[in-house]
């Protein structure tokens, strides 16, 4: 297992490498470059200003000097200097991380734990009412869309009833942790469901394959409780392809939630993104995107290692 | 309503009218309310100021920043500022310099010099350094650096030395003639704190400035808000500013900034227009709509081979201009909150010119006059000339939403007439460099203009944000001596005089003016929209929050 982890790290490193070449070209090839937004917010520009804001970024050079200077500047540490905020890239996204980890990993526990026993509910009273109920839910779930789901729970819960504030991640001055639970309830909620929809059809389906399988026919002819096959058996076998999904999902937990950030004006990464991606924001964006390959491709490596460990006949070498 | 009035005597009269008290409201403001019936309810001193901000900005340097500086004003102070009124008004500046009032002399070289006298015993927030004329001349020598990124610094340029005469007054010398001196220096740096540093680049100043303003930074939490706290030295005054505290807190999408109001979380946010009939009832608060320096207009490019074919018949031009029906998409698309425009100033503004050349929609005419240009009806309905279709190519921002509505519009009015119109929607950044290398064909824009006229930049041959190809000797004479005139009678003949012309020219079809619609907490007082690029916080110091 060591061995097979060591090897896994090790390629990531190429594979990373890959990675970043590609984005870079795929980033410079977007027309429109970061001067875009002097022309957006302003009103008469000096060209030689556009000349000098070029100059400093580098934008000037060709792309592929581009591209090593932006790989010299990582390899000793620095992810660059944001060109709309003139700020380390690093700095900016680290400071964006508490935030991101807080409403993903909330809404991450939020559906697990909902999306399991709903999942697990329904296979085991498969077509009943309550199956048929859950499995049109989790279609609306998925079909809906994020903005719209998110203005109509501010709509309900902040205009209509008042008892929830539309967003932001605490009331400025407060500081409670009552006020800051207030705050993520809306945006975890919206960011749960689609992971619930999703999940709870994973679990449903697979309890259900195992359900049929041999091995709980024999634990029930051996006289087992319903319930003990249930749980011992059938839910802990069933579980093992849910948690690799999950487990890949992980990777999305340091991203953050591009729709729903804006609209709940919540601090976090997805955000940062969007930002950076309109503004033509080359090292941010290059910044939160490496982090995210680097996080699926490690992702990948935790659910493959969860794998082999929650099912024994899998071993890697 | 927006005045535009230059006058120099003027400039100091408003300037005394300004510090005396509540002024008549700026705009127009919705017939459920007016800002100016609370002021009569006297100052409250203390509270928080909670404002609904947009998109966050980049950072809060006034002259580096991409983004409106309203923000920083209300740390940061400049010789000048512009008012509700469009005028230029002294701040840090004791009087702004006019021939009339003998700080404005020609010297025997033909320079000109312009003395500012400064105001005494301000002090920057450190409360240690006194603001003087040695952070006047270190601010211009700033600006004008080759690397300083400061938007308008080709205004700055002509300025060629500036003196420290005594700590209170700061000489410069201009190397000709410019009539937007006195709308230069909205902000001053801070020399103790900045001398030997890369401004663009210096986080010390850029995250958190130091000023001279009503309120001090305390705080920027990324991706949330920005705080400023009350000044208790202010020079104006130690009774101002009013309010305890600003909190400018982000909220980037519209409508979550819509409800934010809805549920009372904001005393302040800007709506676009298509939201003034949600808010325009509410009944915790006003709602402003501010006339912004800014016009929104049809322009055709003849950057391009096909565009100087087609666009370069004049009557082309008035016949595409003849089938905007600007009353339409005002009434229907705005639904009614802005004004139809048929010149580049301000209805309000004294240089704003009722007589230019108006194109009403009349799609009969438009069509005799493609008719008479040969530009016949072919068998699929689209006009053609020569083998070529009269099919046009829209460039449009994908978050424009407003403008997708009133495409829609002009689509349908030209295609009844034997105009196709394709609509090409990019992304704003892809957008802006496509718009800026002149490979379009037609296009509705807007720009925002300083309180100043100047649109030189715009529609002169060699304007560096001419986007058409429009070039008209005649009317870059008036432009050019427009701009060197510091008589503003002798100036508003040159402006009308453009203004006819720029009509007569047919390039850029002016279809309304820009409104920002405010809404403001019935408990905010001495709030005075102003629609300028310096935004509406020029007057914070004396804002104040009832109880």
């Amino acid at each position: 297992m060591g061995r097979y982890v060591r090897r896994r790290l090790i390629q990531m490193v190429p594979l990373l490498f890959g990675i970043s070449l590609l984005i870079f070209l795929i980033i410079q090839a977007a027309p429109g470059g970061p001067e875009a937004i002097f022309l957006e917010n302003r009103l008469f520009i000096d060209p030689q200003v556009i000349e000098a804001f070029r100059q400093r970024l580098g934008l000037d050079q060709p792309v592929p000097v581009q591209y090593v200077r932006w790989l010299g500047a990582v390899l000793s540490g620095d992810f660059g200097i944001s060109f709309s905020t003139g700020r380390p890239v690093g700095e900016m996204i680290l400071e964006r991380l508490p935030a991101t980890l807080e409403l993903m990993s909330v809404s991450f526990v939020v559906a697990a734990v909902v999306a399991i026993p709903l999942g697990v509910y329904s296979a085991v009273k498969q077509y009943s009412l309550f199956d048929f109920s859950a499995t049109t839910a989790s279609f609306l779930g998925i079909a809906m869309p994020v903005f719209w789901f998110a203005l109509i729970l501010q709509l309900v819960f902040s205009v209509n009833l008042g008892w929830l504030p539309t967003s932001g991640r605490d009331t400025i001055g407060d500081g409670s942790i009552f006020d800051q639970l207030k705050h993520l309830v809306l945006p975890a909620v919206v960011l749960s469901i689609r992971h619930i929809a999703g999940w709870s059809r994973y679990m449903r389906s697979s309890l259900l394959d195992v359900i049929r399988a041999d091995f709980i026919r024999t634990a029930r002819s051996k006289g087992l409780r319903e319930r003990i096959v249930l749980t011992r058996h059938a839910v802990k076998n069933a579980l093992i392809p849910v948690i690799s999904i999950m487990a890949l999902d992980l990777a999305g937990l340091f991203s953050g939630a591009v729709i729903a950030e804006t609209i709940f004006a919540w601090p976090g990464i997805g955000r940062l993104f969007v930002q950076a991606m309109f503004s033509r924001d080359y090292p941010l964006l290059m910044g939160i995107l490496m982090m995210s390959s680097f996080l699926v491709v490690f992702f990948n490596l935790i659910a493959d290692v969860a794998y082999g460990w929650l099912d024994p006949r899998i071993s890697y070498r | 309503m927006i005045a535009h009035i230059r006058l120099a005597l003027a400039v100091l009269f408003v300037a005394a009218v300004a510090a005396c008290g509540p002024a008549a409201p700026s705009a127009q403001t919705s017939p459920t309310a007016s800002s100016a019936a609370s002021a009569s309810a006297g100052p409250t001193k203390g509270g928080t100021l909670r404002i609904g901000y947009g998109a966050e900005v980049d950072n809060l340097n006034a002259f580096t920043s991409q983004f409106l500086t309203d923000i920083e004003l209300t740390m940061v102070e400049g010789l000048i500022v512009s008012n509700d009124k469009n005028e230029y008004i002294p701040v840090l500046a004791k009087q702004v310099p006019t021939v009339a009032n003998g700080l404005v002399k020609t010297r025997a070289d033909g320079k000109l010099e312009l003395t500012w006298p400064l105001q005494q015993g301000v002090m920057w927030h450190d409360q240690v350094h006194e603001f003087t004329a040695d952070d006047v001349c270190f601010t211009w020598k700033y600006i004008v650096s080759p690397g300083s990124e400061v938007y308008n610094r080709n205004s700055y340029l002509p300025i060629s030395d500036c003196r420290v005469q005594d700590k209170y007054t700061a000489v410069m010398v201009w190397d000709k003639p410019s009539a937007i001196y006195n709308g230069l220096f909205e902000a001053i740096l801070p020399k103790y704190m900045l001398d030997g540093k890369d401004i663009v680049k210096y986080d010390g100043y850029n995250r958190s400035p130091v000023g001279t303003g009503p309120y001090i930074f305390t705080e920027w939490k990324s991706g949330e808000y920005v705080r400023v706290k009350r000044n208790p030295n202010y020079w104006r005054g130690t009774q101002y500013p009013y309010v305890d505290e600003i909190v400018f807190r982000f909220i980037p999408d519209i409508n979550t900034r819509l409800n934010a109001v809805k549920s009372g979380e904001v005393d302040f946010a800007q709506m676009t227009p298509t939201q003034v009939k949600d808010v325009k009832d509410l009944a915790n608060y006003n709602l402003t709509l501010v006339q912004q320096n800014s016009w929104q207009h049809f322009d055709m490019s003849i950057k391009t081979d096909r565009g100087a074919r087609i666009f370069g018949d004049k009557n082309v031009r008035i016949a595409l201009f003849m089938l905007i029906d600007k009353k339409t998409i005002v009434d229907g698309v705005l639904e009614g909150t802005v004004q139809v425009a048929d010149t580049v100033a301000p209805t309000t503004s004294p240089y704003y010119n009722p007589n230019v050349k108006k194109y009403s929609y009349d799609p009969t005419g438009a069509k005799k006059l493609l008719d008479d240009a040969g530009w016949k009806v072919g068998g699929d309905g689209i006009r053609e000339k020569n083998g070529e279709k009269l099919s046009l190519t829209a460039l449009l921002s994908s978050a424009d939403a407003i403008g997708k509505l009133y495409w829609q519009v002009i689509q349908q009015n030209m295609k009844a007439a034997g105009v196709d119109i394709q609509i090409d929607t990019k992304d704003a950044a892809t957008r802006s460099q496509i718009w800026r290398s002149g490979q379009w064909e037609l296009q509705i824009s807007r720009w925002v203009l300083p309180a100043d006229p100047s649109v030189t930049g715009l529609y002169s041959c060699k304007g560096s944000n001419n986007m058409t190809g429009l070039c008209d000797a005649a009317l870059d004479e008036q432009l050019i001596a427009s701009d060197q005139e510091l008589d503003p009678a002798k100036r508003k003949a040159f402006l009308f005089k453009a203004q006819e012309l720029l009509a007569d020219d047919a390039f850029s079809l002016p279809i309304y003016y820009n409104v920002n619609p405010i809404v403001t907490s019935k408990k905010l007082g001495n709030f005075k929209a102003s629609g300028t690029n310096l935004g509406s916080f020029w007057n914070v110091f004396e804002w104040y929050l009832n109880k």
